[in-house]
C-alpha cells in the first residue's frame, strides 16, 4: 500500500487522468512556506 | 494538513482509491486566478472537465476531510443529475461519518436527490424530519424546515 498522497502537479495531467480513471480531482491550493 | 490529515492513512487510501490528487502553490498561475484563490489550504472538488463542484477553506482533521470528500463527489454527480451515484456517495458518507460536520448537508442533499430522481416530494420531508432529530440546530435543518408541511 502507498504509504503517501501521490500529488499530480499539472491540471492537464490530473484532467487526462481523471477521464481515464472517471474520478474527480482533488485540487489543493497551499502554501509551500 | 501536512502534519496532521495527508500522512493519515486513512486519508491516503481514500484519496488515492477515490480521486485524482493535484496541488498546486496558492500563487500558481493561471490557476489561482481561475479560481479566485484568497487563502490556504482551500480544497477544491472538480470533475473530468475541471468544473467546480465543491471547495472548502480552512483545516479539516482526517475525520472531517474524507466526509468532505465524499460530499463534493456526491455533488459532482448531483450537479450532473446522476442522481444514483450521488445517493451512493452520500449514503457512504452517512453510513460512515454520522456524527461529522458534513453530514447534515449531506442528509438536505439526499432528499433533494430522491425528489429529483422521483418527482415524489417523500423524500424532501424524509430529510427534513432526520435532520430536525438529528442535527436540531443545524443550518441545514432550517433551510429543509419548509419541507415539514409536504
Amino acid at each position: 500500500m502507498v504509504k503517501t498522497i501521490i500529488w499530480e502537479t499539472k491540471m492537464d495531467v490530473a484532467l487526462a487522468r481523471a477521464k481515464a480513471e472517471n474520478k474527480n480531482i482533488l485540487l489543493d491550493f497551499f502554501n509551500p512556506g | 494538513m501536512d502534519a496532521v490529515t495527508y500522512p493519515n492513512e486513512g486519508v491516503i487510501e481514500f484519496i488515492q482509491k477515490n480521486m485524482i490528487p493535484l496541488r498546486v502553490a496558492y500563487d500558481a498561475q493561471p490557476l489561482a486566478t481561475d479560481f479566485n484563490l484568497k487563502w490556504t489550504p482551500t480544497l477544491i472538488t472538480l470533475d473530468a472537465d475541471g468544473k467546480e463542484h465543491q471547495r472548502t477553506v480552512g483545516f479539516l482533521p482526517p475525520e472531517e476531510l474524507i466526509p468532505s470528500l465524499l460530499l463534493g463527489i456526491a455533488k459532482s454527480y448531483f450537479d450532473r443529475e446522476r442522481f444514483g451515484e450521488a445517493l451512493a456517495a452520500l449514503d457512504k458518507l452517512l453510513k460512515g461519518y454520522p456524527k461529522g460536520d458534513s453530514a447534515p448537508e449531506a442528509i438536505y442533499l439526499r432528499g433533494v436527490c430522491g425528489y429529483k430522481s422521483t418527482h415524489n416530494p417523500k423524500p424532501l420531508k424524509e430529510a427534513y424530519e432526520q435532520l430536525q432529530a438529528k442535527y436540531p440546530s443545524s443550518e441545514w435543518t432550517k433551510r429543509a424546515y419548509p419541507y415539514r408541511l409536504l
